[in-house]
């Protein structure tokens, strides 16, 4: 069961983060949310589509790890095997809470950093620790902090992206036909991606506000990222140690 | 000499009818920007109050409304919509609290094999509806057809609408005119003009002076300025067949905000008529229908009002405005005469059992849409076509409304009584009930295409009802064993992971509210 905790130096003064990526400690996604400040990183090394969130039936787009649930197909005996690990992975086992403060007397929901104590990641011998010596934060949990606000903004941003693309009818369903080597085929379906034709016709005033929006970019990165499917299809098959015919 | 082609479309009257037929034909005809478009007037005076019944709608309103470019989730809010999956008829079997379904979902496989003839030897055990299709188990629960990330119009359970009909009009009336070059004239209709062959040449109004028009469409009502005023077509009363002829309705608030809304239209059956209950996302819709000749209006207001009082918990007996309306069940001998043609009450009216005015209204306007004589000199033919037609699908509705009746076993009443006597049941009914005996009904009792209820409804009302058959063995039926075993194994497997994962019809249209629906 998760703990969650709001994260203080005295409670938390002894605690370390074990980084280390494995299947142990929770890293076996097969996709995660990102966003558009993200997706010059993530396009690099993950395909990205867009997915329906179910409990609002809204956009959000997601690095894609895998081809199942619990299926990371960048995770191997080194660890993670890319450049980059998207934040809204490598914030665990941290998450944001909300908090009443009062503020020039006012109470104001403030932003709190909030760790989950049970998590297999937390422990006092081995990782990242949280608090210098003397009470002060660590470079680590200055960076952990830096991340949860960043995810904070990204979500915001990607209401406002995702409005945009649903409004211009720039997403269309992108149904995801696999093959492997040894010739069994899957299919992945509930995933969305840019329409390119949607994209190439619109007209100027729409483009205009894209690229003033920085979305185009985006969208760009989008498109540019598919090409990442083929190696991902790479690492299943070497994975099921399967040659190409 | 009347215009030879057919390019002026004059709609008499708004309302759903008036609208309704206006953005079917829009949607399929209209070009923008092109003088020789098909051009669609509909002269609606707003200081004329619709009568604002039929608040259910068929399944066949989604394709209607999609085929417009209308937003779903627009519609739903500014119509105060929910979801119908289908009717719940409480009472109607023996009026011990006995209840049967009727979903929109056709039974599994339907048009690959007859559930019913499997069901037949398990009946004791599962009610039809049950066995063959999720549906009913949603409907029970009061959950809806889809989820938030489901797109507009597409669906796990296929569904209708309930909508305030006083709202519905003018929305389809906005979107006609704004986006489909549809032209209101706001004005009152004081005279018919015609041409001396008979067809209509123009309607004079009190401000606008006389609008001209190759076809015109008569959605007046009971007025029915056209059919009835100017051109007595005779009416063709059904009243020995179904005795409703008078409606009360009254609308009721819910006792909080988190009430569950009805996933579909609950109709409970009563000693001389039957009460329909339905859920719009502000409020709730009831109404008794019952037989003039087998009660009088006070205590029908009092079965109404008792009916109220007994499903809500908070409400001032004077809160209730009762408000009453007269149903000549029937319908006109013909409905399109010369150049015109009478959609909606105009053309004729039953009792809302089925809700089927509004989608008569839908398949009307949508052969008018198909069928378009280019000229004057074929829509002869085209309008003999179509009134046998409609008169075939006045008989199925007659027919099919008739078949929730003669099976009750209720007999606690004249009304009762009289319903289920042979004499009133229609010599094609009476065919079928006999038939059905040693053969479950099928495919093959349509004779006609595009049946306006489909084989699987009967099914739905006769096993619900406790219409008996005689199991069949054959061949088939034996081979067909093992896939069944598989179907209704799967149907089981997929009612509990629905149940376990749709949203109520509440959440979801709160959801929708919140987020709105996608399009993809």
């Amino acid at each position: 069961m998760a703990k969650h905790e709001l994260v203080n130096n005295v409670d938390h003064k002894d605690l370390k983060i074990n980084t280390n990526r494995c299947t142990e400690l929770g890293d076996n996604l097969w996709y995660t949310l990102t966003f558009p400040d993200e997706f010059r990183a993530v396009q690099a090394y993950y395909p990205i589509f867009f997915q329906k969130e179910g409990e609002t039936g809204q956009f959000a787009p997601v690095a894609l790890f895998g081809f199942q649930h619990q299926e990371n197909l960048f995770l191997n005996n080194d660890g993670w095997d890319a450049g980059y690990i998207p934040i809204t992975v490598a914030r665990s086992p941290f998450t944001i809470g909300t908090q009443t403060q009062d503020v020039d007397g006012k109470p104001q929901q403030q932003r709190v950093l909030t760790l989950d104590v049970e998590h297999p990641r937390v422990n006092k011998d081995e990782g990242q620790s949280l608090f210098m010596e003397f009470g002060g934060n660590s470079d680590y949990l200055d960076s952990v902090a830096a991340m949860m606000e960043a995810i904070h903004h990204g979500i915001e941003a990607n209401k406002e992206f995702a409005a945009c693309l649903s409004e211009l009818e720039l997403l269309e369903p992108f149904t995801l036909d696999v093959e492997l080597y040894d010739g069994s085929k899957h299919q992945m379906v509930g995933l969305y991606a840019i329409n390119e034709e949607k994209l190439d016709q619109l007209p100027d005033e729409k483009m205009a506000g894209l690229v003033k929006s920085g979305y185009l970019k985006a969208i760009h990165f989008a498109m540019a990222s598919q090409g990442n499917i083929g190696q991902l299809l790479a690492r299943k098959n070497k994975q099921l140690g399967l040659k190409r015919k | 000499m009347p215009n030879n082609k057919i390019q002026q479309i004059t709609i008499l009257g708004g309302g759903t009818a008036g609208w309704i037929t206006a953005g079917i034909i829009a949607a399929e005809h209209w070009v923008e920007n092109d003088k020789n478009s098909i051009q669609i007037t509909v002269i609606e005076s707003t200081e004329i109050t619709p009568i604002g019944v039929g608040e259910g709608t068929w399944p066949t309103m989604r394709d209607t409304l999609k085929s417009m470019g209308i937003d779903e989730t627009e519609f739903l809010s500014q119509c105060d919509a929910s979801f119908k999956q289908g009717s719940k008829f409480v009472n109607w079997c023996r009026g011990d609290n006995d209840y049967y379904y009727h979903p929109f979902s056709l039974p599994e496989q339907y048009h690959q094999l007859n559930l019913a003839n499997h069901w037949l030897q398990h009946k004791d055990k599962i009610p039809f509806a049950n066995a063959v299709t999720f549906q009913a188990a949603l409907c029970e629960e009061g959950l809806a057809p889809k989820q938030i990330s489901t797109p507009s119009f597409s669906f796990f359970g296929n569904y209708g609408y309930h909508l305030d009909a006083g709202k519905f009009g003018p929305f389809i009336r906005q979107h006609c005119v704004n986006k489909l070059g549809v032209k209101h004239i706001n004005d009152t209709i004081t005279d018919i003009n015609l041409h001396p062959n008979q067809d209509i040449k123009s309607v004079t109004t009190a401000k606008h002076g006389e609008i001209g028009g190759d076809l015109f469409i008569d959605c007046t009502g009971t007025h029915g300025l056209i059919i009835d005023k100017t051109y007595q077509i005779p009416f063709v009363s059904q009243k020995h067949v179904l005795f409703n002829d008078t409606a009360m309705a009254a609308q009721i608030n819910y006792d909080s905000a988190e009430q569950p809304i009805g996933s579909s239209t609950l109709s409970t059956a009563q000693k001389n008529g039957w009460i329909w209950d339905i859920g719009l996302q502000s409020r709730r819709g009831v109404g008794y229908v019952y037989s003039s000749s087998h009660q009088n209006d006070d205590n029908a207001e009092q079965t109404l009002r008792q009916y109220i009082q007994s499903s809500t918990i908070k409400l001032d007996e004077n809160d209730i405005s009762v408000r009453k309306l007269a149903i000549n069940p029937g319908h006109r001998e013909k409905f399109w005469h010369q150049n015109s043609v009478a959609i909606g009450m105009s053309s004729g009216f039953i009792e809302p059992l089925e809700a089927s005015a509004i989608a008569l209204i839908e398949l009307s306007a949508k052969y008018i849409a198909k069928q378009l004589p280019q000229s004057r000199s074929h829509m002869d033919i085209i309008a003999a076509r179509y009134n046998k037609k409609f008169l075939e699908r006045w008989q199925q509705i007659l027919e099919f409304l008739k078949l929730h009746y003669v099976l009750s076993q209720r007999r606690d009443s004249e009304y009762w009584l009289d319903n289920t006597s042979a004499t009133t049941i229609p010599a094609d009914l009476a065919e079928k009930l006999t038939l059905w005996q040693s053969q479950c009904p099928y495919t093959y009792d349509s004779l006609v295409t595009e049946e306006l209820f489909p084989s699987a409804s009967y099914q739905y009302i006769y096993y619900g009802m406790g219409g008996e058959t005689r199991p069949q063995f054959s061949r088939k039926i034996i081979d067909e064993q093992q896939q069944v075993n598989a179907l209704i194994q799967q149907n089981r497997s997929k009612t509990a992971q629905l149940l376990n994962t749709l949203p109520t019809n509440r959440e979801l249209l709160n959801k929708i509210k919140q987020y709105g629906l996608q399009n993809i």
